[in-house]
């Protein structure tokens, strides 16, 4: 049970607190509600280079990390389709220094040219390390258009390509702050050996002042059911296949979001779950195989993803998945294996909860869906998935029509 | 309230950390010779147990089997197959891992308190009784080829690579590396001696953290530390070999790379020499944090790249210092050249007393981050064994150091350690630098 307090202040920033004693350390999370889904369709990646500009100096700290280091802090930030979290860590006394800094850059930013000059170059290098120079690195730009109509989550955080990027532009940036950076959009989590009282007052003194901002109200297109197979080929320079499998679940709050989880747990989580068992280590189509879901707040994926063996063809590779899948529609999951899988669910969960900055963003995480409560909640909700439910779930969502297959060929 | 009062322009007032709190373990030695730490902490009820074994690759007689011994322990007993050990750990809701470096290997047991018993008596048979059946280990074979044929098609695997290879020589226990044809030529005998040789027990140093009490600590006696007549190994064969002497440059082409991987670096000092904890100051300064002077200088004012960072990667008798990052092709050269001038500037110029400051602050609060929970604590003790044998007092040391160090003792570290001269380059990618 992880207990804490929240507090709304009168421009709209929610503030939780946490107490922990036994830690020497403070987490301070700040959670912006803004990710890659609100930008323009010809402006992708912008909020993720939007994350890097927040370090470039505010209103009246020219420079953010120095004072921070400077209290023995350290910061660090990602950026999602839904978020954009930045996160602190240091010595509980020093906490003060934390609020300084997040509340300046909430104020208002340097927007300073330079420094948007200089993160396009290093956002860029960003994209050709992860997404371009590295073996398979492009999937999810492939994936993502394939799977999605019209929701923006048909393109990844760092963007459709560098050139989006690279045409940025100042405006574009003070209007997108203006519009998404704001109290009223905001949640700051404080979890360590803090007093509550003394850190709402802190907070209250630093964050008080800031105004709410008309936030942008775009409404973000809903995907419309998918009513036939998606399939795409493309060639890379690759040593090996490797296939991937796309079907649309339902959002993040909904009730059937544990049981479409358990279902990729079944099938992947663990050394004993069936894709491994079956199709690495008895059929030897696979040298690895995963399945997961993405957890977006939109409706998300359940995705499968696998590398072949030389020896294996894409129709041997796609079939045997398809029956691992159609496995789940026809025959009830076993008690047994049922419970295994929300036991590793349950301690992976607590295992979660020893670090004092996990604390912190989960509990963010979960205010943005609704209630930093659900926490206290999700183990219970994964506990009450029955064998039936499991199947049902299966047969809605693991059908050829849901399906977007992406084939990964080397050349 | 005084909104208007408030002063955004200067910081609000801060404490420097003077002082680091480790938990201290409690150590023991089991009936078998097996050294025990006990650490008791957190707030969650789960236990983490890690046993560490010296059974790096540096011993190993035929190339992977070091990494093989240790992977498939839990894919066979005398009395469970490898299905059935992971069934049971993953019914009881474990998570076991492995680990190897060159120097150690070791397998963690990540589990609730209420499933601690009942795991590690499964975990116990994966130490003790492994079968090595002939089956897996072809998996093995065949996962283990793919997957490093498609490491070796990334530019930063094959800068590292070439580093090792010219700060040691190929055939060093610390430069050499496998290569997918070798997974063909291991055998069930090289695996099954391995582990023979070098796992064991009454040689094992094992960590017990989290929400532990005696309860916990018996059931590791009993399960880890009973005595095994006859399995007692007798010294370990552990001379390093003197490095080779081999070129000081190596530049691997990679057709098509858009960026290139660049590894700079240099043999330095054991953790026990009193110069380390400044050569690990001198470190942070130069690319131990964000702020650093490479960061600053090729991310944030050059835009050369996403990142850039230096280590002090500590081994039992030494240490290796490496600068690594990932470039733009078309400003490698420039980028290399920035390098040395930041190992230049280093030895050239003392360090002004406000970045020093600075990086005293970086440094102590790092030093507070490893003591964030029970399984961060564990890894910290787990370090102090590894590299020090068990010198408690390390951390007190480096706290101290750290707040009394001079610029005048970092340049004259600096000039003996970090002359760009001296420094080994490898560099992979489309363009030679």
């Amino acid at each position: 049970m992880i207990e804490f307090s929240r507090h709304i202040l009168p421009n709209g920033l929610t503030l939780i607190v946490h107490q922990d004693f036994s830690t020497p350390i403070a987490a301070v999370n700040m959670l912006y509600k803004v990710g890659s889904k609100h930008e323009h369709a010809e402006k992708t990646g912008f909020a993720h280079l939007f994350e890097h500009l927040m370090f470039g100096g505010s209103e009246n700290i020219p420079v953010y990390d120095e004072p921070l280091t400077a209290a023995s802090g350290e910061n660090n930030a990602f950026t999602n389709n839904d978020i954009t979290n930045y996160y602190i860590t240091l010595p509980a006394e020093n906490i003060e220094t934390a609020f300084w800094l997040e509340s300046d850059r909430m104020l208002s930013l340097a927007f300073s040219e330079q420094s948007l000059n200089v993160q396009k170059k290093v956002v860029v290098e960003e994209f050709n390390q992860h997404y371009l120079n590295q073996p398979y690195g492009d999937v999810w730009l492939l994936l993502r258009p394939l799977a999605y109509a019209v929701h923006p989550y048909s393109w990844p955080t760092i963007g459709k390509s560098p050139e989006h990027i690279q045409n940025a532009t100042l405006i574009d940036v003070k209007d997108f702050f203006y519009h998404h950076y704001a109290p009223n959009n905001a949640i700051l989590t404080i979890a360590g050996p803090v007093e509550p009282e003394s850190t709402v007052e802190l907070v209250q003194k630093w964050f008080g002042e800031i105004e709410r901002r008309a936030l942008d109200d775009k409404n973000i297109p809903v995907e419309p059911k998918q009513e036939s197979p998606r399939f795409l080929e493309v060639s890379r320079n690759v040593p090996f296949n490797a296939i991937y499998k796309a079907y649309h679940i339902c959002r993040r709050n909904h009730p059937d979001f544990a049981p479409t989880d358990l279902i990729s747990d079944i099938l992947s989580n663990g050394k004993s779950a069936r894709l491994y068992q079956h199709l690495v280590k008895e059929k030897q189509l696979f040298s690895n195989i995963n399945a997961f879901v993405t957890g977006d707040i939109d409706e998300g994926l359940l995705v499968v993803t696998g590398q072949l063996f030389p020896s294996t063809s894409f129709r041997d590779a796609d079939e045997s998945i398809t029956s691992e899948l159609e496995e789940l529609k026809i025959k009830p999951v076993s008690d047994y294996e049922l419970e295994k899988v929300k036991n590793r669910f349950e301690s992976n969960f607590v295992f979660e909860e020893t670090s004092i900055l996990n604390k912190a963003i989960n509990l963010s995480f979960y205010e943005q869906l609704g209630n930093a409560g659900y926490i206290n909640q999700e183990v219970e909700k994964y506990r009450a998935v029955s064998t039936n439910r499991i199947m049902e779930v299966a047969r809605e969502i693991l059908s050829v029509n849901n399906c977007s297959t992406l084939y990964y060929k080397k050349n | 309230m005084t909104l208007s009062k408030l002063n955004r322009k200067e910081p609000p007032e801060r404490r420097a950390v003077r002082k680091i709190e480790l938990p201290e373990p409690s150590i023991s030695t089991l009936p078998n010779g097996a050294k025990l730490a006990v650490i008791n902490a957190g707030t969650q009820d789960i236990v983490k147990m890690e046993v560490i074994f010296n059974g790096g690759t540096r011993y190993q007689k035929k190339i992977l089997s070091s990494q093989a011994a240790v992977s498939l322990m839990c894919e066979g007993t005398t009395t469970r197959n490898s299905n059935q050990l992971a069934e049971q750990l993953d019914f009881l809701g474990s998570f076991l891992q492995h680990s190897f470096d060159r120097d150690f290997a070791s397998v963690s047991l990540f589990t609730t308190r209420k499933h601690f018993a009942a795991s590690l008596e499964v975990v116990a048979d994966i130490l003790t009784n492994p079968t090595y059946p002939e089956n897996e280990l072809e998996i093995f074979r065949k996962k283990g080829k793919q997957s490093l044929t498609v490491e070796l098609e990334k530019v930063e695997t094959l800068a590292k690579q070439g580093f090792f290879q010219c700060l040691f020589g190929p055939d060093h226990p610390y430069g050499s590396f496998a290569t997918p044809d070798d997974f063909d030529k291991l055998s069930q005998p090289d695996v099954a001696d391995f582990h023979k040789n070098f796992h064991n027990l009454s040689n094992s140093f094992i960590i017990l953290a989290g929400r532990v009490d005696e309860h916990e600590v018996k059931t590791v006696e009993t399960l880890l530390g009973a005595n095994s007549p006859g399995r007692r190994l007798g010294a370990l064969n552990n001379s390093l070999p003197a490095a080779a002497q081999t070129p000081r440059e190596k530049f691997t082409y990679k057709e098509n790379a858009i960026q290139s991987a660049v590894r700079i670096g240099k043999q330095m000092v054991s953790r026990n020499h009193p110069d380390y904890i400044g050569l690990m100051v001198l470190n942070t300064i130069l690319g131990g944090y964000f702020g650093s002077r490479l960061m600053q200088n090729l991310r944030e004012d050059k835009g050369f790249t996403y990142g850039i960072s230096s280590i002090l990667i500590p081994y039992r008798e030494t240490s290796v210092f490496m600068i690594g990052t990932e470039v733009g092709r078309e400003v490698t050269k420039p980028a290399v050249e920035e390098i040395y001038n930041e190992l230049d500037k280093l030895v050239r110029v003392p360090v002004p007393a406000e970045e020093l400051e600075l990086v005293k602050s970086q440094m102590t609060g790092d030093l507070l981050r490893t003591l964030d929970g029970p399984l961060a604590i564990a890894d910290s003790i787990a370090e102090l064994y590894q590299y020090n044998n068990m010198n408690l007092n390390f951390l007190d040391q480096t706290i101290e150091t750290i707040n009394t160090i001079t610029s005048n003792k970092l340049q004259s570290l600096a000039i003996s350690y970090f002359n760009p001269d001296e420094m080994v380059k490898s560099v992979a990618g489309a363009q030679p630098f």
